[in-house]
């Protein structure tokens, strides 16, 4: 029993570990042929416990995660106060549709140059780049949700005599907190890709600036651990949220 | 059968059943409750006519009448969640246009009334919390409510894990802890099983005499509208001229308290429930 257990825990890296393997040997052979392009997973993992050993790894993961975080949560709180409003008022949301419809589909990363000029480099200019990016998902999927919170609920708090400050905080927002998670959890990819997109092509900090400026000083390796460790810290994050929708989900209240 | 425009003797003879003419409903001076030529229109269709009537304090009036006759629609009305297409409804003199808190709703799909995040406890303390009920003093009214329902022992529990017998209990005591003058109740024991039913109406009947409530009460079952009710208002669909749709006004003369045994064997509840019967049948050809 515990051993077909033991297989079924096992099974999923079987394909990950043939992979890695076959880089290795692929990459080493290139390498003893003149390659520089190219570097065995062995060179990266130790390019990675050198960037960790000097600390570059944590001040840049540290850069990164915390302007992704803060541009999202201004790209959230904003998103959700206004889907909030625009799904509750139809008045609302004919007046705010145009504007809406022309400003989502531009692409966030088409915002580098503006915001470079009005914030120049560094946290701030990033910072803006992200929310403007998380905004837009945010703002139309709580919109939706809200649009779609059961009537029957908006007439109890009309009957109880609720405030409509107290209808949005008690009524409205826990009954979306599960479409609000499936939003938050495309909120902080966007967020993730767009901080790392922004780093690559402007601002020399973070992870993405990093790995650009190993792959730019021909040390594939380090180029190499900086990508592993992007996807690494994507998928924790990623986890992080799937565990707290859980833990938020049954305080409130939902059956497992 | 009865004729609505009925002589005077032939009235008198009825006294037991005191059957009143729907045009000329009983007026006072300031009514607890007035419904003036109230009416609802759907789509360019009139749904109900133009309907008048008065709701004493403390009575207990019960609507039937089958289903798209505007019974339900009647009852938002005078609780201000639509507004009719014409006429009104007046409490103490004051016309209804907005929901009060005076005024408590239990709706029939208790299911989606209840939020499904907040404990049964949560659920009643939403009303003490519109209310503006300091956090101090909600605990004892939350546990009061609940024990006049029978759910003292539920009160942490979520509403999935409710029958649909106590979650309507729950919503009732949401309703009660509003400390309402007025309960307007839509169907509420129309999903339950036929036992729950009959111990909640049971139940309903006891705080309704504890709590001196007036209640307007929408069914589309004439036993429960006759076991329940002070007076039973008898609407007919479709209505057109010289078919109003208010077309029975019934007092029902039944001593309280009634019991479920007895009273439906009571010679007067028979005899209600064979001539409202008798309309309901005529209604549907």
């Amino acid at each position: 029993m515990t051993d077909s257990r033991l297989y079924r825990w096992l099974r999923p890296w079987v394909f990950p570990v043939v992979l890695v393997g076959a880089f290795e040997w692929y990459a080493r052979r290139a390498a003893a042929l003149g390659s520089d392009a190219l570097a065995p997973p062995s060179a990266a993992a130790k390019a990675f416990m050198g960037a960790a050993t000097d600390g570059s790894l944590w001040t840049a993961t540290g850069f990164t995660l915390g302007t992704a975080a803060l541009g999202l949560l201004l790209g959230a709180v904003l998103g959700i106060a206004l889907g909030v409003v625009l799904g509750l008022s139809r008045r609302a949301a004919q007046l705010g549709s145009v504007s809406i419809e022309v400003l989502r589909p531009v692409p966030s990363v088409a915002l580098i140059p503006l915001a470079m000029l009005t914030f120049g480099f560094g946290v701030r200019m990033e910072l803006a780049i992200v929310a403007f990016a998380t905004f837009w998902p945010l703002l139309v999927l709580v919109q939706s949700a809200v649009q779609q919170v059961e009537p029957r609920l908006l007439e109890v708090s009309r009957v109880l005599g609720l405030s409509s400050r107290e209808r949005a905080f008690k009524i409205v927002l826990p009954a979306i907190v599960p479409r609000l998670f499936v939003a938050l959890r495309l909120g902080v990819a966007v967020a993730l890709v767009v901080a790392v997109t922004v780093e690559i092509a402007a601002n020399p900090n973070g992870m993405g600036y990093a790995m650009m400026i190993a792959q730019q000083s021909f040390d594939p390796a380090l180029m190499l651990a900086w990508l592993v460790w992007i996807g690494v810290v994507g998928f924790a994050v990623n986890a992080g949220m799937v565990l707290l929708q859980r833990v938020v989900s049954r305080r409130m209240g939902v059956q497992p | 059968m009865i004729a609505a425009p009925a002589p005077v003797a032939a009235r008198a003879a009825l006294s037991a059943s005191a059957f009143r003419s729907p045009t000329v409903p009983a007026m006072q001076a300031t009514p607890f409750l007035r419904f003036d030529g109230v009416t609802i229109r759907l789509g360019g269709r009139e749904i109900l006519s133009p309907t008048s009537f008065d709701v004493a304090r403390g009575e207990f009036v019960c609507i039937v009448g089958p289903s798209g006759c505007g019974k339900t629609t009647l009852l938002r009305a005078a609780s201000g969640l639509v507004s009719a297409s014409a006429g009104e409804v007046r409490r103490n003199g004051a016309k209804m246009t907005e929901p009060s808190r005076e005024v408590a709703f239990v709706f029939q799909d208790y299911g989606r009334a209840l939020l499904p995040w907040r404990t049964v406890e949560g659920n009643v303390s939403l009303a003490l919390e519109a209310a503006g009920v300091p956090a101090a003093e909600r605990a004892p009214r939350i546990a009061d409510v609940l024990a006049k329902v029978g759910l003292a022992k539920h009160a942490q529990k979520f509403p999935v894990q409710l029958s649909g017998g106590m979650q309507q209990r729950a919503q009732i005591a949401r309703c009660l802890a509003q400390k309402p003058e007025l309960m307007m109740m839509d169907e509420p024991f129309g999903a339950l099983d036929a036992l729950t039913r009959q111990s909640l109406q049971d139940e309903l009947a006891r705080l309704v005499r504890d709590d001196g409530l007036t209640v307007l009460f929408v069914t589309h079952d004439l036993e429960e509208a006759i076991y329940l009710g002070d007076r039973v208002i008898a609407l007919q669909a479709n209505p057109g001229p010289g078919r109003p749709s208010l077309a029975r006004m019934i007092d029902v003369k039944i001593p309280r308290p009634r019991d479920q045994l007895s009273t439906k064997e009571h010679p007067e509840y028979l005899h209600l429930r064979r001539e409202l019967f008798a309309f309901i049948e005529q209604g549907h050809d």
